[in-house]
This record gives C-alpha cells, sequence and structure tokens, in this order.
C-alpha cells in the first residue's frame, strides 16, 4: 500500500529567523568587494535618475512659479512689422483693465563718452509694463525719469561692456539720450540674451526722435492687457479670428508655461533618456554582478543545503544580502542625484529665462529609492532563484552545468524583468507610444546581437582553417566550443556599446544643433537694413576702410499667396492637406541671384542662370526643407505677394543648405531680372581683422547711416562659444553616467566569462602551455569578441540615433564616426584588458596551487 | 534489531544526450545497524560516492527506497530532506567544504544555528578544542592547513549529535601522517557519541576498521563483509 510520509515541524518563514539575517550578514561582511559592481550600477544607475528628474522637476516648478512674471502680463499680443490697427484691436482693448506696449526693432547704439557702438535691441515702450514682476535696476537708477519719457535705461552687460553709469547718454540713430537706470533683469529676458543683443529701453513717445522705423526694418509691436482671468479666454478667442490675416501672435500665461516647457524639451528628452539608458546599463550591471556573486556562492549554498537549510532560506540569505547593498546602494545613489541637481542649476543658469531654485524634490527622492530597491531584487532576482536548486551532490560531484530550471516563480520574474524596462520607459517619457519605442527598439537590439553571436559562431565552425597555428586555433575555438560565452558576451558588449555610442551619437547630433561650421576664412561682419539710395555709400566706406566685401546681398519680403492653383485660405482649411501652416502663412525674406553659395548644395533641377526673360515661366529655387513642408515638386505653382502685386513662379530647383553656417541663407531664392524694382534693402558681408579698423568702420558708419545695423560675430561667435561649452559640458557630464556605467557593466560580464576558461587555462598550464600561448589565446578569443560585439554595436547604435535624432528629438542627424571609432577601440581595448587580467592569476601561480584552489 | 539505514532495491540511472540510460547503481539492498560501522569501497567508477549520496539524502535514487532513522528519503521533497540532514546527519568530505566566509568557530556553529538552537557558542568551542583547534577558533578556512580544515569539519559535523555521519573519503587530501590523525580523531568521536559511520574510502585498511565493508563494482553490490576487530 503505498502511503506518505509527512516532516510535521514548526515552521517560521526564514525571512523573519534571525539565522537568517546573521547568516546573511555573516557571509556578506568580507564580501562586499565582489558586489562593488553591483552597488556602483544601482548607485550611478539612481544619481543620474534622481538628478535629472529633480531638477527636470526644479525647472518644471519654477516655470510654473514664475510664468506670470516672465511675460509680466495677463495677455501679450505681438504684431509683426506693422503697428496694431485701433479698428482690429479695440475689442481686446476693452476687456483689459491695464493696458501697456512697446516696439523692439534691432539698431546700432553709439556712446559718445568713449565712441563706442554696437548692435542692440531697442525696446520702446509705453505703459506701466510689466505689471507683474519688476524690472530689476542696479542701485542709483531712476525708473521715474524714464516713465516720464525724459530718459532711457540700458542693460547691465551693455553698460560693463563699454563702461557707462547713470547720467552718461548714448546716440540712437538721430536722437541723443540721457541714461537714468541700468537694467538688471527685464521680464523675459535671460543673460544670455542679453549678452548676445543688449537692450537700450527707450520711452515710446521718442521714438520718432530716433528716425530709426524706416522701410525694411523689422519691427516687433508689443501689447500688453492685466486683465480678469476670465476675460484673457475671450480675448484669446477673439484674437484668433484676426491673427492670420494680420500676422499677430498672443501669449497668455499658460501659453508661456507651455513655451517654456517646451523651449527645453529636447534637453529634458535627452536627460530622460539617459536617465531610462543609465538605469538599463544599472539593471544589466545588477543582473550580471549577482550572477558571478551566485556563481561563487554555490559551492557554499551546497554545503549549507548539505547540513540542512532548506532552499528558501538559502535564497532568504542571498536575498537580504542584495537587498541590504541595494538600499544602501540607492541612498547613496540619491544622494549624489542630489548633489549633481544642485550642481546643474549653477551651470545652467546663464541660458535659463528664469532662476532655478533648489529645493529637496521628495518626489525623486522616493522614485530613486524605489527604483533602485526595485531593480537591486529585480533583476538579482533570476540568479537568486537559480541557487535555491543548488543540489547538495555538488559538493561531491560538482556541476559545471547546471541544468535549467522551470518554476512559476522564474517565470514570473522573467515577466517582470521583461515589463519593468517597459513600464519604466513610458514612464520617463510620459509617451505610451514612444515608451514602447525605446522598449523595443532596445529588445531589438538585444535580438540583433543574439543572431549575429550565433552567425559569428556558425561562421567561425565553418570556415576556420584546420592547419592554424596552437593558439589561434585554440583561441578561436573558445569561441564554439561547449560551455562558451560567446552568446552572452556579444550581446552583453554589444549592448554595453551600443547604448554607449548612441548616446554619443545624439549628443553630437544635439550639440551639431548649436554647432557653428565655418572655416577660417569665415565672415565676421554682417551690415543689414542698408536702404537702396545708401546702398552706394556704405559701399564706398566700405572701400575706403579697405574691407573685403564677401557678398552683397539683395532682399525682398514677399508672402505666399497660392500653391498649385490653390489659395493659402482653401489649404488651410482643407483638413486632408498636411503641409506647414508656418510655411504658407510666413513672411519671405527673399534674395535674388544665379549661382549657388559655399553653404548650399543643388539637390534637384537646375538654377536659373542669366537674367529672366518677360514671358518665359519664372522658375526659382526653394530649399528642400521647404518642398518637403509644402510637400513641392519641381515645376510645381507658387504664387508671391509682392507688396501687393502677384508673381506666378514654378519650382525650378531644390537646393540643400547648411543651416548651421554664418551665412545669408535663404529658403527662395529668385532669378535676377524679377525684383530688381521691387522695395527692398541690403545686406553685406565682410570681413574685418584688424580691431582698430573695425572700431573705426563701426563708428563711422553709425554717424553716418544710423539706420544701419552692423553685426560684430566675433563678439556673437565667443558668446555662443561660452554657452555652447556649457550646454555641451551639461550634456557630456550627463552622458558619462551612462558611459561610466556601461564600462562598469562590460567588465562585469568579462570578469564573469573567467569562469569558463579557468580550469582549461590551469590544465594547460599544467600540461606545459607558456605564459604567451595563454597570453595569445586570451587576446585571440577577447579581441575578437570584443572587435564584433563592438561593431555591432556601434552599427545598431547609428540605427538607433538616426531614428532617435528623426522622430524623438526632431533634429537633423550628424554622425560623429571619428567617436563611434574612438568607442569602438575603446571597448574592445577594455575587453581584452580583462581578458587578459583574469587569466594574470593563472599566471602568476603555480598550477599546482591554482588546481588546488580553483578544482 | 534496530536500523538506521535501510537500502531496498535501489537503483539510479541517468538519461544521456542520445537518449539512452547509464545505470550508476544496480538493484543494492542492505542494512545498517545504529552505532555501527560500515565502508564502501570499490573502483573509481564504481558508484560508491553515489550511494553515499543517495543514503545521505543528498539525492534521490531512480527505483528502490532509502529509509533513514525510519524516514523513507525518497518519498520526501528536497526541504525536507534537508531537515532530515540537519537532524540526524553529519557530513565529513575529502574537500572538506567549509564557508570560506566564516570562521572556524562560526562553521561548527552553522547546523545549531540553523536548528534555530541558542547558547551554541560554547558547545562549539568545546568540540573545536576536542579536536584540537581550540587556539584556532577565530581563523578562517584559507588560514588553516589541510588537515586542521579537516577536524573543523569533523567538529562540524558531530555538533548536532548525529545519528549517522557520512564520511567521502575524509583523508583523500591529506598527507599520511595527517590522515592517521584525522582517522583516529574520527573514529574516536564516533565511538564517544554511539554514531554510526558510513564512510567511502579506497584504503582498504582504514575501511577495515569500520567493521563492515560493502564491496560495489559496475554499480553493483558484489560483497558484503563483516571484519572481526
Amino acid at each position: 500500500m503505498d502511503y506518505i510520509i509527512k516532516i510535521i515541524r514548526k515552521k517560521k518563514h526564514p525571512f523573519f529567523s534571525k539565522t537568517t539575517w546573521r547568516l546573511a550578514w555573516k557571509d556578506a561582511r568580507f564580501n562586499i568587494g565582489r558586489l562593488m559592481l553591483f552597488i556602483s550600477s544601482i548607485i550611478i544607475g539612481v544619481a543620474g535618475l534622481v538628478a535629472i528628474n529633480s531638477f527636470n522637476e526644479n525647472l518644471q516648478n519654477d516655470i510654473d512659479e514664475q510664468a506670470k512674471d516672465l511675460l509680466g502680463a495677463d495677455l501679450a499680443i505681438e504684431s509683426d512689422n506693422y503697428p496694431f490697427a485701433d479698428s482690429l484691436i479695440h475689442p481686446v482693448d476693452t476687456l483689459g483693465l491695464e493696458i501697456a506696449s512697446d516696439a523692439r526693432f534691432a539698431s546700432m547704439v553709439y556712446f559718445p563718452k568713449n565712441s563706442g557702438s554696437r548692435l542692440i535691441r531697442v525696446i520702446a515702450l509705453e505703459g506701466m509694463y510689466p505689471f507683474y514682476g519688476v524690472i530689476e535696476l542696479t542701485e542709483g537708477s531712476n525708473i521715474k525719469d524714464f516713465r516720464d519719457g525724459n530718459s532711457v535705461l540700458i542693460d547691465e552687460s551693455l553698460a560693463l561692456q563699454f563702461e557707462i553709469n547713470v547720467n552718461d547718454s548714448l546716440k540712437l540713430g538721430n536722437g541723443v539720450f540721457h541714461i537714468s537706470g541700468i537694467v538688471i533683469q527685464f521680464p523675459g529676458s535671460t543673460s544670455v540674451t542679453t549678452t548676445f543683443t543688449p537692450s537700450v529701453y527707450l520711452p515710446y513717445s521718442r521714438v520718432e526722435e530716433t528716425g530709426l522705423i524706416q522701410y525694411g526694418s523689422r519691427v516687433e509691436y508689443n501689447r500688453y492687457y492685466r486683465m480678469e482671468e476670465e476675460n484673457v479666454q475671450k480675448a484669446v478667442e477673439y484674437v484668433e479670428t484676426i491673427e492670420d490675416e494680420n500676422d499677430y501672435d498672443w501669449s497668455t500665461v499658460e501659453s508661456r508655461k507651455e513655451d517654456l516647457s517646451k523651449g527645453f524639451q529636447n534637453l529634458y528628452r535627452y536627460f530622460r533618456l539617459l536617465g531610462f539608458v543609465a538605469l538599463i546599463l544599472g539593471c544589466i550591471g545588477v543582473a550580471s554582478s549577482v550572477f558571478v556573486y551566485m556563481r561563487e556562492k554555490r559551492n557554499s549554498a551546497a554545503v549549507l543545503r548539505c547540513i540542512g537549510a532548506s532552499g528558501w532560506q538559502i535564497f532568504w540569505i542571498f536575498f537580504i544580502q542584495v537587498s541590504v547593498l541595494g538600499i544602501i546602494g540607492s541612498i547613496l545613489g540619491v544622494t549624489a542625484g542630489i548633489g549633481i541637481q544642485y550642481f546643474l542649476p549653477w551651470v545652467v543658469s546663464d541660458f535659463l529665462p528664469l532662476e532655478v531654485s533648489l529645493f529637496l524634490s521628495w518626489k525623486s527622492v522616493g522614485e530613486g529609492l524605489l527604483v533602485g530597491l526595485i531593480i537591486s531584487i529585480l533583476f538579482s532576482a533570476l540568479p537568486l532563484t537559480n541557487i535555491r536548486f543548488v543540489a547538495p551532490m555538488e559538493l561531491i560531484r560538482g556541476n559545471e552545468n547546471p541544468s535549467r530550471i522551470r518554476s512559476k516563480f522564474r517565470i514570473f520574474i522573467i515577466a517582470l524583468i521583461l515589463l519593468f524596462p517597459w513600464l519604466f520607459a513610458y514612464y520617463q517619457t510620459d509617451d505610451l507610444l514612444k515608451g514602447s519605442a525605446f522598449y523595443f527598439g532596445l529588445l531589438f537590439a538585444f535580438v540583433c546581437l543574439y543572431f549575429i553571436s550565433r552567425g559569428l559562431i556558425f561562421f567561425l565552425q565553418k570556415v576556420m582553417p584546420k592547419n592554424l597555428r596552437f593558439i589561434w586555433k585554440q583561441g578561436f575555438s573558445n569561441l564554439f566550443r561547449p560551455n562558451n560565452q560567446t552568446s552572452v558576451l556579444v550581446i552583453v558588449i554589444g549592448l554595453g556599446a551600443f547604448l554607449i555610442s548612441t548616446m554619443s551619437l545624439i549628443q553630437n547630433s544635439l550639440l551639431g544643433q548649436v554647432e557653428f561650421v565655418g572655416s577660417g576664412e569665415r565672415s565676421n561682419t554682417v551690415l543689414f537694413d542698408i536702404q537702396p539710395y545708401q546702398k552706394e555709400g556704405v559701399l564706398n566706406l566700405v572701400k575706403e576702410y579697405d574691407i573685403p566685401i564677401q557678398q552683397e546681398v539683395p532682399i525682398v519680403t514677399m508672402r505666399l499667396q497660392g500653391v498649385r492653383g490653390r489659395t493659402i485660405e482653401e489649404i488651410r482649411e482643407d483638413t486632408s492637406e498636411h503641409v506647414s501652416d508656418w510655411a504658407l502663412t510666413h513672411e519671405y525674406r527673399v534674395t535674388y541671384r544665379d549661382s549657388l553659395i559655399s553653404s548650399e548644395k543643388l539637390a534637384e533641377g537646375e538654377l536659373m542662370k542669366g537674367s529672366y526673360n518677360e514671358g518665359d515661366s519664372l522658375f526659382i529655387s526653394i530649399s528642400d526643407r521647404l518642398a518637403e513642408r509644402l510637400d513641392l515638386k519641381l515645376k510645381d505653382e507658387l504664387v508671391f505677394n509682392v507688396q501687393g502685386l502677384p508673381i506666378t513662379t514654378y519650382v525650378g530647383s531644390t537646393r540643400e543648405v547648411d543651416w548651421q553656417r554664418v551665412q545669408t541663407n535663404f529658403m527662395v531664392v529668385f532669378p535676377k531680372g524679377v525684383l530688381e524694382t521691387a522695395p527692398q534693402f541690403f545686406v553685406v558681408i565682410a570681413r574685418i581683422d584688424n580691431k582698430q579698423v573695425a572700431a573705426n568702420f563701426q563708428q563711422d558708419l553709425v554717424k553716418t547711416y544710423p539706420n544701419v545695423s552692423l553685426i560684430d560675430l566675433n563678439l556673437i561667435l565667443n558668446t555662443i562659444d561660452d554657452i555652447f561649452n556649457k550646454i555641451a559640458f551639461v550634456i557630456r557630464f550627463m552622458a558619462l553616467f551612462s558611459i561610466i556605467t556601461g564600462l562598469l557593466v562590460l567588465s562585469g560580464a568579462v570578469i564573469n566569462s573567467k569562469y569558463a576558461r579557468l580550469k582549461e587555462n590551469v590544465l594547460l598550464r599544467t600540461i606545459g602551455a607558456l605564459q604567451k600561448q595563454i597570453n595569445g589565446m586570451t587576446l585571440i578569443e577577447y579581441g575578437y569578441l570584443g572587435l564584433f560585439s563592438g561593431l555591432a554595436g556601434s552599427i545598431l547604435a547609428l540605427i538607433a540615433s538616426w531614428a532617435l535624432a528623426e522622430f524623438f528629438f526632431d533634429t537633423l542627424f550628424f554622425p560623429d564616426f571619428i567617436s563611434l571609432v574612438i568607442i569602438w577601440i575603446v571597448i574592445s581595448l577594455l575587453t581584452i584588458f580583462i581578458g587578459w587580467y583574469n587569466s594574470r592569476s593563472i599566471l602568476k601561480s603555480s598550477p599546482l596551487e591554482v588546481l588546488r584552489r580553483e578544482t | 534489531m534496530e536500523y538506521i539505514l535501510e537500502v531496498e532495491n535501489v537503483t539510479k540511472s541517468f538519461k544521456l544526450g542520445d537518449g539512452n540510460e547509464l545505470t550508476i547503481l544496480n538493484d543494492i539492498n542492505f542494512k545498517v545497524q545504529s552505532g555501527s560501522g560500515i565502508s564502501i569501497i570499490g573502483p573509481s567508477g564504481s558508484g560508491k560516492t553515489t550511494l553515499l549520496g543517495l543514503c545521505a539524502g543528498l539525492d534521490q535514487p531512480t527505483g528502490g527506497s532509502i529509509t533513514l532513522n525510519d524516514i523513507q528519503l525518497n518519498r520526501l521533497s528536497e526541504d525536507d530532506r534537508a531537515y532530515v540532514r540537519n537532524q540526524y546527519v553529519g557530513f565529513v568530505f575529502q574537500n572538506f567544504q567549509l564557508l570560506p566566509t566564516l570562521s572556524a568557530l562560526e562553521n561548527v556553529m552553522v547546523p545549531l544555528e540553523l536548528r534555530g538552537e541558542k547558547n551554541i557558542e560554547n558547545r562549539a568551542k568545546e568540540l573545536l578544542s576536542r579536536v584540537g583547534l581550540g587556539e584556532r577558533t577565530k581563523h578562517f578556512p584559507a588560514q588553516l592547513s589541510g588537515g586542521e580544515q579537516q577536524r573543523v569539519a569533523i567538529a562540524r559535523a558531530f555538533i548536532g549529535n548525529p545519528k549517522i555521519l557520512f564520511a567521502d573519503e575524509p583523508t583523500g587530501n591529506l598527507d599520511e601522517e595527517t590522515a592517521e590523525g584525522i582517522t583516529h580523531l574520527l573514529f574516536e568521536i564516533n565511538r564517544e557519541m554511539s554514531t554510526t559511520l558510513v564512510m567511502v574510502t579506497h584504503n582498504s585498511e582504514l575501511a577495515e576498521q569500520t567493521g563492515r565493508i560493502l564491496k560495489l563494482h559496475g554499480g553493483k553490490l558484489i560483497e558484503d563483509t563483516f571484519v572481526e576487530r
């Protein structure tokens, strides 16, 4: 008869047993060093996440709090180039409790005190703007005098540059004004924008004295309202009905918040992506370090099993170790993250339009601790579950290839491991589609690398010549022999290379957005707003100073009236059309010429040579981006409205334009012989190498042609370089997180592979293999792995970063192949180095010693 | 007559990759009286170690049954067998198998700690003194010689007052002189505590000391000899 034996014993959950905790502690106290990779992975992953998310939260919070002060009003309406028509704006005016306005335009300023001059922005202010926040002034400034219309204010950066004080004077166009105050902060300005183009604040009543507003001058008119909250919406609804035909734009506190957030979107997105990558690398680091650790602990587990510990008891012993270290790692990571968060605003403060306050984001702290704990537990759970099933017989028999165990718990953990990065990607991007794209992209890379590794093994087995020298044969054979780690290493090294290279490529693309590309011969001076009647005089003045003119460009402003036989209104009302609204309503600045300039390349068609003959079809050239935005092909019809006169044109060619170059680049180029008689102004581009010549020329120009503006590109380029370096620093600093984590993870994985070769190498050594032979085999095996995996990762990174640039960051993709190759080489060398380092312990000791220790 | 270990029709086989079966042990039968000693000998590959592992509950037989202290092991789960080992069984291995991260004293204490017993330190110290390592309690395995490590292993094996001790080539890794000392110690404590001893060895002199020798060949029990002492 069959019978069942049950052992009934008092069961206390092993987790709550003091013995379990005591054994966990006793075993762990000398093993902390072995878990360094584990702790480092968590620290770096969590630190990156906390710093990034916390800073983002601080910034978002500040945007929310300061948006009203930044706008300075409840509603602002902007009109490009034309003053507000009273009849049109009247309904809005009636809703306002208080109204102010300004006109903004570029001009040269001249300081008689020291004959200094430069391009500035004039803000001609009327009314008591700002209604919220204040104009921050230096001590001794007198804003009342300015409000009364008696004087002007200037930005602090301008005052510092020309050593101007309160009570000095300046010349704007034809008018001379007394300076009564120096502005530290004006609503909405950043120290970067004021360094680029500092402002002079002028009472609106005195604009006429300057004589600066002429045809072709770009003037932006703003109208500010303080109004009840319920009226803001009414006013916006009204403005929306008239904004298109009058080229109005509006901002409310809410829309400003959104704009500001959008302004930092790419930075946010990049940081969030880095957070995701740092964390994923952290996860791989955790999994691989615990895997190594558990492998080392199999024997101890088997001993414990022999003397009576249950599988779960062993599981909990190591689980406690991992969790406690995970918590310590998370706390250290959070602390490091907070440190970095305090450091970030100091670096980025110059290009933020608001003061970033520093507060401890408890949400991010909690998030960091939670995520740290989750990854430390979740990603170590798989190797931990295996330790539960260590057979005590391993002590006697040994077991080099533990069989795979299928348990419900294990399947559950695998499901969670697959789910967690997906959920986290969704959380980081706040967009299911983009989050899923990240996740599946990563999964795709994973699968690709797996198949590449299988292909590599297959290829080597098929093509390896039989008559290779011993070390070559041995080195290559190691890649496909039983117990090889080729797949694991190709996946981990490849994934590391993939993530590091992707971050680096994306960093380059983002930096490429702000980088100026130009040779040493680049232009450094631009004169613009030259009226036709001034052209000859200005050119003569340039010649007098012996300044080489590099370009002389006529500019005509115009708007689109029709595309392919349909009016702009018809296209905009047609919901099936997906052309860019901006491209339809934008005021185009157009030039005419019959040749390409250095920043252009012909993409399709031909540029019309010579002059246009009346009666022929008028073929123009457009940029490829405009063709894309308006969905245009060669020979498509475009009707432009040039100062009230419709001109029918056809697309004759498209050009690739390098917009990063400091050049006068145009979306639309007309042939010669069409626009010469249209109202226009000129831009002259030159290069002045001598500073003294530049200063004298500027002074003469401002005195003779006060409306002509001069941009000193050297000044701007220096400022840009400075800002660019800061942004680049932030981006690189954050990218460093993922790179360090990646390298740590790679090291862990390669160290792990040591066990596969250890016994073999010891035996080879025992039977007489020389040090150089073992070294040679190691170099061949790891060199091949490093080179191949790194290359595979780099190629995948190219694809991924292109997709990210195109679809996620909406920016041009600038692949930096040099960085890619450097990363590839570094990863290959690192793999070889760790492989060699692993075998050192065998080479440095006598075979017997190693055999006794390791076998 | 009271038997501590009963092995009935035990077979152990493994499935090979090509679908065939490899039989390691074939229809083994024997019983071991409480407090007696027994040695298992035989050439390499004869199944000695496998049989020891099965008797100790470290593995499951493919067929037959093993009863240890009236508990039929092959009907128990791995965790229940672990409990049985903890309560009734002691082990001494050829490679000592101490936990490298624990000191000698801590290694000896572990089996009792797993039982949840308290105030065990003095007992462990006494036992370590008994095996001649009273001054080395705080040393870690790596700081002890092979002979000393095996002494710690013996102390660990006996701390729980096991009913049966399984020893797998306990002197296999030791020089002749040290081996003699260890053998002497093992038998002496075994006698003092009236423990049953089951030992796998290649050494016929050592085997004879247990009083009974089981000889295996090709997975079969071919001789069961009682030695007069």
